[in-house]
């Protein structure tokens, strides 16, 4: 290039990107002058789709990429076009004015001495750990999602593609033979054998936020944020009237952080439920392109669906298809042996689920957590 | 081939867009100039976009188009450098080793000729850099790899060059036309993505998927391309878990000249639906209002 003035051009147009937050790195504004040098444009379309083949490397960050060459190249403004976009921050806004959930319930911020409140703990932890949630004083609360918070799941296991030298071995190790039969001239070697190696399943949690679910729900949530900083994969969903992922939002160490974060995602804390419907979503949209695959997926719910049965049936059925093992926690489900499940949504939910597991106190979801690796 | 010198600017597009359409591919402007940039550039080309719309069968068409080599790397889980780069042909080697006499043996030469070119299986990453610009290399649903499989691929991608450490560096003369697709079944790597240009392939316009089927099916009647194009777009529209992509049209398209069908109707649709909806609750939700489908098409 030898025109100045056109690289300058080139690279405020990078500037410009990278301001709306694009990720664009020098490399990449230099690989757009190169290619516009090859090009050597005579309209805007070959400048517009040089620019898309070496700026954007994300389909998001198509609708950006637009209105800024609009913005940029284009005098004409186009005011309808230019408004869709902002409007996404503008959702966040309305959003983040919902109640944060508090994670730990009526503790204010001023005088709480983490010494006193750790050395309730100890005293209290026993006494809650049969408790059920519902009834649980908001101290103890505290004492029990710490406790949550701390514990790890341990998802089961399956054989991988790749190769490893310890555990179960079936197959010769051809490689290691040979280097062994160079390195003792030619004596016959050993035989030596190579297996698969286990790779941890991913998990997958689908939690209630709706009305009398939400404060279960915080609990898993936690749940799912410790074990999501333990383990490779792990997804979350939310749903109340509708499905929303979560996982970026939990990306955050600090528990408080991933929660707030978690929470303006949400925009249907405590309203009605529609566990079909938000299922069914799951399968289209995220299921059926394999992120459930071969994972286990937990869902938290009580069961009270104010959609068609037959919507949830379907979901689950579908879901089931698309992934290892479906467990269910249900909250309000006692320690009972012969449970029966309440809800016209539970009736269903049993049939296609491998498992409903009681969420009431901490020791359900310890004995929840100590049978995942079981779970073949 | 078009790396090397060649036409600049416009043109240089328009050309390669009509060497392309000659051996049946048809690329609209913006995978066009992608594709060119990424030629002139020597940059690899990652492709994303709905299935079914033609993102591997750009890399077939390249190869035919400059009477190349395809190599083809089908990525999976767990995927690794013995499969897609070398392995080392380890029963000969062993059988080799035995047949060495002592003295020879302690004669440095005779040992290293084991690891020589003789005894190494080349794997499609390997012969693609071996075998420069005369091979299209398509390393196809790079996200079916796991994440490490991405890492490994940066040196490769970046400068065209593999290190065999028992036989050093290899670096490709002049870099292969490289073309990655992926399905997002999850995002990759930004590092990945900064090697390559990017190009999302959307779905043809009405008249571009027209041209398509033309073009791929001469035979078929101009009327017919019409009807069948008309309705994958009336179920594109619709809220389908797969929405046919411009393979199922063209599937389509065959099966009802397999049928002997010369126009769509109801009748024909229903026995031929098989060809364009691929899931269970879509089969049912199109099969329950056929003629809407079909309707004035």
């Amino acid at each position: 290039m030898s025109d100045e003035p056109i690289v300058e051009r080139l690279v405020q147009f990078g500037h410009e990107l990278r301001g709306e937050g694009l990720p664009i790195g020098t490399g990449d504004v230099t690989t757009f002058c190169a290619a516009v040098a090859v090009l050597d444009p005579v309209d805007l379309q070959d400048l517009y789709w040089s620019g898309r083949t070496s700026l954007v490397t994300r389909r998001d960050h198509i609708r950006v990429y637009d209105r800024v060459f609009g913005r940029f190249f284009q005098s004409q403004h186009e005011a309808g076009h230019d408004e869709d976009v902002p409007s996404v921050s503008a959702t966040t806004e309305t959003q983040a004015v919902l109640q944060v959930p508090e994670n730990e319930p009526h503790m204010g911020d001023a005088g709480d001495d983490p010494e006193i409140t750790l050395g309730l703990a100890a005293s209290t932890a026993e006494v809650a750990r049969d408790k059920s949630f519902s009834v649980c004083t908001p101290e103890e609360l505290v004492t029990l999602r710490r406790i949550i918070a701390r514990m790890r799941l341990n998802p089961p296991r399956r054989r991988s593609r790749r190769r490893c030298t310890d555990g179960e071995r079936s197959q010769l190790d051809m490689r290691r033979m040979a280097r062994e039969a160079m390195r003792m001239h030619h004596e016959a070697p050993r035989l030596l054998r190579v297996g698969r190696k286990l790779k941890v399943r991913p998990l997958l949690f689908v939690l209630d936020v709706s009305g009398s679910m939400s404060d279960h729900s915080r609990n898993l949530l936690q749940f799912a944020h410790a074990s999501r900083r333990a383990a490779d994969r792990v997804e979350v969903f939310c749903f109340g009237t509708h499905l929303t992922r979560i996982t970026p939002a939990l990306d955050s160490p600090r528990l408080d952080d991933a929660l707030a974060a978690a929470t303006r995602c949400v925009s249907d804390w405590d309203g009605g439920t529609q566990i079909g419907e938000s299922l069914r979503e799951l399968v289209r949209q995220w299921g059926k392109r394999g992120m459930s695959r071969g994972s286990i997926v937990v869902i938290c719910s009580d069961g009270h669906d104010r959609g068609d049965p037959t919507t949830l049936a379907g979901a689950l059925k579908d879901l089931s298809r698309l992934s290892h093992r479906i467990i269910w926690i249900n909250p309000h489900q006692g320690d009972d042996e012969d449970y029966q499940p309440g809800t016209l949504g539970m009736m269903v939910a049993a049939q296609h689920v491998d498992s409903i597991v009681p969420g009431r106190t901490l020791r359900d979801l310890e004995a929840f957590a100590a049978s995942l690796p079981r779970l073949r | 081939m078009v790396g090397e010198g060649g036409v600049q600017g416009r043109k240089g597009v328009l050309e390669l867009t009509d060497t392309l359409r000659g051996v049946g591919y048809l690329a609209d402007r913006g995978l066009a100039t992608a594709l060119f940039i990424a030629l002139k550039l020597g940059r690899p080309l990652l492709l994303e976009g709905e299935v079914g719309v033609g993102k591997t069968e750009l890399a077939k068409a390249l190869s035919v188009a400059f009477d190349c080599r395809l190599i083809r790397l089908q990525c999976y889980e767990g995927i690794d450098t013995h499969q897609a780069l070398y392995e080392w042909d380890y029963a000969r080697q062993m059988l080799h080793v035995r047949t060495l006499s002592a003295d020879q043996v302690q004669d440095g030469e005779a040992v290293s000729r084991l690891f020589g070119a003789e005894f190494l299986l080349e794997r499609p990453l390997l012969e693609a850099v071996r075998a420069g610009d005369q091979c299209v290399l398509l390393i196809d649903e790079i996200d079916r790899a796991d994440d490490e499989f991405e890492a490994f691929l940066l040196e490769l991608l970046s400068d065209f060059q593999i290190t065999i450490p028992e036989l050093g560096t290899i670096t490709a003369d002049s870099p292969p036309i490289v073309i990655l697709t992926s399905n997002r079944t999850r995002e990759l790597h930004d590092a990945l993505k900064r090697r390559c240009l990017y190009h999302w392939i959307g779905y043809p316009t009405f008249d571009r998927e027209v041209d398509i089927v033309k073009v791929r099916m001469p035979d078929v009647p101009g009327t017919l391309a019409h009807k069948v194009v008309t309705a994958v777009g009336r179920l594109r529209d619709r809220d389908l878990v797969k929405p046919p992509g411009i393979a199922e049209t063209l599937d389509w398209v065959a099966a009802l000249g397999v049928i002997d069908s010369e126009n769509l109707d109801v009748e024909s649709a229903r026995d031929t639906l098989g060809a364009v909806i691929k899931d269970r609750d879509d089969f049912d939700d199109v099969n329950s209002d056929l003629e809407l489908l079909v309707a004035d098409v």
